[in-house]
């Protein structure tokens, strides 16, 4: 897994490649704690070029929404891939994240 | 010659991208469709995560052996370990509806296969016995 930082408008956006599994998801936790400890208002995450993910990647996305509504921050996901969104479906997380199809509507809603 | 095959990794996490790679060989080799196969390759995935995290306490030099098979039933898998008992209740997971970290795993795992259980006969250690059973397509 690859983890970018990048400046969309003045937010930050988290964008990743690569698969998310128990070896790699203890490094985005890492990374999403940080932003979170700084209390951003606004976290985007790109998962485009995500190829995979594990129940570890999704609990870590679960403990960032967590962090980020316990001072009023927005998680937000984007351009989750078919195979990927099955999975939030399945677990129902699709009701409890904010997920939109690209970046603009990610930005804007 | 039978239609298996056997892995042995140290239990440690870098190795479950190997776990997944052989998973979704044989399960290509098994004649599975696209959307199975990634169904198959997160369950297996997610039984060895379990493994480490529970089984070795995250020790990561221990070690895991993976058994694949292709019956004419379907598709088997066997993981062995020689750690900390399973709980049988963790066989149970959580309700979906509760949101938090964690739980998730063995309802991915029940979602691919039909047949998930511990063989009580291994002593030391643990044995997870999964099958998936072939389904019918029509015309064949």
């Amino acid at each position: 897994m690859e983890i970018e930082i990048v400046d969309y408008k003045g937010a930050n956006v988290v964008v990743l490649s690569g698969d998310i599994d128990m070896y790699s998801s203890p490094i985005l936790r890492k990374q999403l704690m940080l932003l979170i400890d700084k209390k951003v208002p606004l976290l985007l995450i790109d998962f485009k070029a995500v190829s995979y993910i594990d129940s570890s990647g999704i609990a870590t996305f679960v403990e960032g929404l967590k962090g980020m509504m316990s001072y009023g921050g927005r998680l937000k996901l984007l351009g989750i891939p078919e195979g990927i969104m099955e999975i939030f479906n399945f677990s129902k997380l699709d009701r409890v994240f904010e997920i939109y199809g690209n970046i603009d509507d990610a930005f804007n809603n | 010659m039978k239609d298996s095959a056997v892995i042995i990794i140290p239990s440690h996490p870098r190795y479950l991208s190997v776990v997944r790679a052989v998973t979704v060989r044989m399960g290509e080799l098994c004649g599975m469709a696209d959307a199975e196969l990634e169904d198959v390759k997160l369950a297996v995935d997610e039984a060895c995560s379990n493994v480490i995290k529970y089984a070795y306490g995250g020790n990561t030099d221990k070690r895991i052996v993976v058994r694949f098979k292709i019956t004419q039933k379907g598709f088997e898998v066997v993981i062995e370990d020689s750690g900390l008992k399973a709980d049988i209740d963790s066989l149970k997971g959580r309700s979906l509806s509760d949101v938090r970290p964690g739980g998730l795993g063995i309802h991915l795992i029940r979602r691919a296969f039909d047949v998930v259980d511990f063989d009580d006969k291994k002593k030391r250690g643990n044995r997870l016995r999964l099958i998936r059973y072939m389904k019918e397509k029509n015309g064949d």
